[in-house]
């Protein structure tokens, strides 16, 4: 199947009139600056790239331009006129903007016709008639699949590419004037996926500008006529089909090298602690076949998890706490003997503790500090079964001075914390049960920079005692600094592992969207 | 016949390799989420018709029977519209509704058939006000009516502190025959006839939509607040009708009763096969659930047995049907 972007008129773009113009547009979430300042033009009839890494804020400002999220401040134009505050997803479709999210969202006990043409009808009216629905539906589904797809199953009978064309499809159905597709690529199959770039194609010769964000270099190559690059939620460049290249992508979208390099300085090599193997995945697999993980991590050092958000990162650490994966298992390793993982409390029996990415999970939001910390190691505090507080808080008093908690009285309320400290006290329940691996999903999150210090300085003092750490974490700054090696997963598989030496933002940024590792060689 | 492998992006399809029987029964039961309940229903109606000698008295049964199916049927829009959807206060509103006919409709010469659209404005304005409640004020759907469970029991209490009677009045024939035919036909009818009406609009499509996912609804543009608020109406107005049918039979409003049908009509729903989750089921499900806790119930009284394994089975049955509904789901999402 033929591609479109090659069929399409070369000099044509910059004559092609605007569409779209946000200016100025800046959206935070509580502590969090998603979007600062962001400008954005789409023109008429071109394919627009959005790139950037994680928390760059592309996925906000499609939200934004989609109606999710209201902006606070800044204007968007659409087609010259000044556009009103969206206030939800239907004022954007009826703006004739059109979203594809990045969650392929489809309502699995309905019908395929009824999840295309969803939110087309009124509460009241029936704005198209029945006939002319199936009709559409069919002649669009069999456009994108290249085969029928039966209109009365129910979409929870159908494959993840299939359902994902169903999302595609009802944004299609809608005629849009401005068609957004955030990572709507990820599911499909490859045959599926050149068709939708076929189709994207033929929407852009009738004047649609399409916005797509994507994590493969390739389909920016592919079909895109612009892209614009986000970092730190700023649009920082715009550049023309044909005057890129990979490495200025990643050079753009990671900024300068020279923070992180300073602050790697001062942090003992990480050879000199490595000890025993103290995990092994064992043909792990994340999704049904997907290539085979296998990776040992070892006492003392601290290993990395990166990748962009959803490329399997998270399922990695469930099946190191023994949540288990589609195939394949874990096994800790101890003096000399590998036991096979079961469970999350099997493993936890093995010395393997997890703290997981959402806070308010692991914390007793109505419970004191002492008690939060105390919680799952209260046999600790027991004698013959009577809890004995004296020495539950001569125990809190040893861990709060470890982790320099900052805390008015261990009686108070959890909730009095902030979030850096609150963090410590659940990474010091943990390692109250003395655990030999200790795996952290995200753990910095939403902390302050200082506390993000404290817990940097405490975890590589851990490593040197032994323990095994294996850190998800969605900044890459942290992974530059922390870092023994980097585990980077891209499409649920590990793509590459980085070892310290060649870690760098743009080492890991490349390898986040596919690159293969000489776009790195300048770094 | 050949085992189909399972390969990579193909694997996950509805292939399934469960012996073709026993995975057909549960597509079946699927597909027709109430057919556990429709054939627990039919062996039980055969087992009272033996019992009493094929004497049944249908006109009577059918009026006894239609207070509790029409407060399923009532409670059943909430459930299907998603989100933690519930509605508890279905069971007093009936009261209520029926305390209003009796204390101030009749007396005041509203008892004609003037008292019809009142009643029916009454419940759906109540039903619409907690879908507003828990739209705008965003308590999960337990919380407000569970408020507004406690505010009518109150109002019930308040307006009929003793049990009222009716004297002869039109809605007496809801409970006994129009002509020849039984005049629960009338009221449980009238549910199922708007429900069909609705099929008629995009509306009902769009609640299962919403009950379904209401994240993949809110993005597709629909309005789920609407749909819901228009859900907790329409079980208010169902309710409305539960009233006319339940004072037609008792001829009489006894607010220490409010709380009869509450847990009955919930228990109904999901015999019935609606998904406590939202986005599956249907009335006539809850209309044939109702059907067999009320058979059940009339056959145990008739064979005398101790009414405290009623209530036994009832929760027997409830637990039977909601895991059988759960393994058929099971299989179904299964790749």
């Amino acid at each position: 199947m033929t591609v479109a972007g090659d069929v399409r008129a070369e000099p044509g773009t910059e004559a092609l009139p605007v569409l779209i113009s946000a200016r100025g547009v800046a959206k935070t979430f509580g502590a969090t600056q998603a979007l600062r300042g962001a400008s954005f033009e789409l023109r008429a009839g071109e394919v627009h790239a959005l790139v950037g890494e994680n928390g760059s804020g592309k996925s906000t400002l499609v939200k934004v331009l989609s109606g999710v999220h209201a902006p606070d401040a800044g204007e968007i134009e659409l087609g010259g006129s000044l556009l009103p505050a969206l206030r939800n997803p239907r004022a954007a479709v009826e703006a004739g903007i059109v979203t594809v999210f990045q969650e392929v969202l489809v309502a699995e006990a309905r019908s395929v016709l009824d999840n295309v043409w969803l939110g087309a009808d009124g509460l009241l009216r029936t704005r198209i008639p029945v006939r002319e629905k199936r009709a559409r539906a069919r002649e669009a589904l069999g456009e994108l699949l290249g085969r029928p797809l039966g209109l009365d199953t129910p979409v929870e009978e159908l494959s993840l590419s299939d359902r994902q064309a169903c999302s595609i499809v009802r944004a299609l159905l809608r005629r849009p004037r401005v068609l957004i597709l955030d990572e709507a690529t990820s599911a499909l199959d490859v045959a599926t996926r050149d068709r939708l770039f076929g189709i994207i194609g033929r929407l852009g010769r009738d004047g649609v500008g399409i916005v797509f964000i994507t994590h493969r270099m390739d389909e920016i190559g592919e079909i895109g006529d612009r892209i614009t690059v986000m970092r730190s939620g700023e649009t920082v460049a715009t550049l023309e089909r044909g005057r890129w290249t990979p490495r200025e992508l990643v050079r753009l979208m990671t900024g300068s090298d020279q923070l992180t390099e300073h602050a790697r300085q001062g942090i003992e090599a990480a050879v000199a602690r490595r000890g025993e193997v103290a995990l092994r995945t064992r043909g792990l697999r994340l999704v049904p076949g997907a290539q085979p993980i296998d990776v040992e991590i070892r006492s003392g050092e601290l290993v990395g998890v990166a990748g962009l958000e959803g490329h399997g990162q998270d399922g990695f650490l469930e099946a190191l706490r023994g949540a288990g994966a589609p195939a394949g298992d874990v096994a800790r390793v101890a003096d000399g003997r590998e036991v096979t993982l079961l469970s999350p409390r099997h493993a936890a029996s093995y010395g393997i503790a997890y703290v997981p990415k959402e806070r308010r999970q692991a914390l007793f939001g109505w419970m004191s500090i002492r008690e939060n910390f105390a919680m799952p190691t209260l046999g600790d505090d027991s004698r013959s079964g009577w809890l004995d507080l004296r020495r539950m808080r001569r125990r809190f008093a040893e861990h709060a001075r470890r982790l320099s908690i900052v805390l008015g009285s261990p009686s108070d309320r959890i909730t009095t914390l902030s979030g850096g400290n609150q963090q410590k006290v659940v990474l010091g329940r943990w390692l109250a049960a003395r655990p030999k691996v200790l795996l952290l999903n995200d753990p910095t999150r939403g902390i302050d920079v200082g506390a993000k210090r404290d817990l940097y300085v405490l975890l590589t003092r851990l490593a040197e005692e032994g323990l095994a750490i294996v850190m998800l974490s969605s900044e890459l700054d942290e992974h530059v600094e922390l870092m023994d090696r980097v585990l980077v997963f891209r499409e649920h598989e590990l793509f590459r592992e980085i070892g310290r030496e060649s870690l760098s933002r743009r080492s890991l940024v490349s390898a986040f969207f596919g690159e293969s590792e000489d776009a790195d060689g300048a770094a | 016949m050949a085992l189909p492998e399972v390969h990579s992006a193909t694997g996950i399809s509805s292939a399934s390799w469960s012996p073709v029987s026993a995975s057909d029964l549960l597509r079946l039961l699927n597909r027709y989420s109430f057919g556990f309940a429709l054939l627990l229903m039919v062996a039980l109606l055969l087992a009272n018709l033996a019992e009493e000698s094929w004497n049944f008295g249908w006109s009577d049964q059918l009026a006894n029977f239609a207070p509790m199916a029409l407060a399923a049927m009532a409670s059943t829009p909430a459930i299907i519209s998603g989100g933690g959807g519930f509605d508890l206060t279905i069971s007093p509103l009936i009261y209520f509704i029926g305390e209003i006919f009796i204390i101030w409709l009749a007396p005041n010469g509203l008892g004609g058939a003037e008292s019809v659209p009142i009643v029916l404005l009454i419940g759906a304005g109540v039903g619409m006000l907690n879908g507003l409640l828990i739209i705008g004020l965003r308590v999960p759907p337990v919380v407000a009516t569970l408020s507004m469970y406690f505010v009518l029991i109150g109002a019930d209490l308040k307006i009929a502190p003793n049990p009222q009677y009716l004297s002869t009045s039109w809605v007496q024939h809801l409970a006994h025959s129009v002509g020849p035919v039984p005049g629960a036909v009338f009221t449980l009818g009238f549910p199922l006839v708007v429900w069909g009406l609705l099929g008629l609009i995009p509306y009902r499509r769009t609640l299962y939509a919403v009950g379904s996912n209401d994240a993949t609804a809110f993005a597709s543009g629909v309005d789920v607040s609407a749909v819901r608020v228009a859900a907790y109406t329409l079980g208010g107005l169902f309710a409305a009708v539960g009233a006319l049918a339940l004072v037609g039979l008792t001829v009489s409003a006894n607010s220490n009763l409010s709380q009869t049908y509450t847990l009955l009509a919930i228990a109904s729903v999901a015999l019935g096969g609606t998904s406590l989750w939202g986005g599956r089921g249907g009335l006539v499900g809850s209309m044939i659930g109702a059907a067999c806790i009320y058979l059940l119930g009339n056959l145990l009284t008739t064979l005398q047995i101790d009414p405290s394994y009623l209530q036994v089975m009832y929760g027997g049955m409830l637990v039977f049907a909601v895991i059988l509904g759960g393994v058929a789901a099971k299989a179904k999402a299964a790749p």
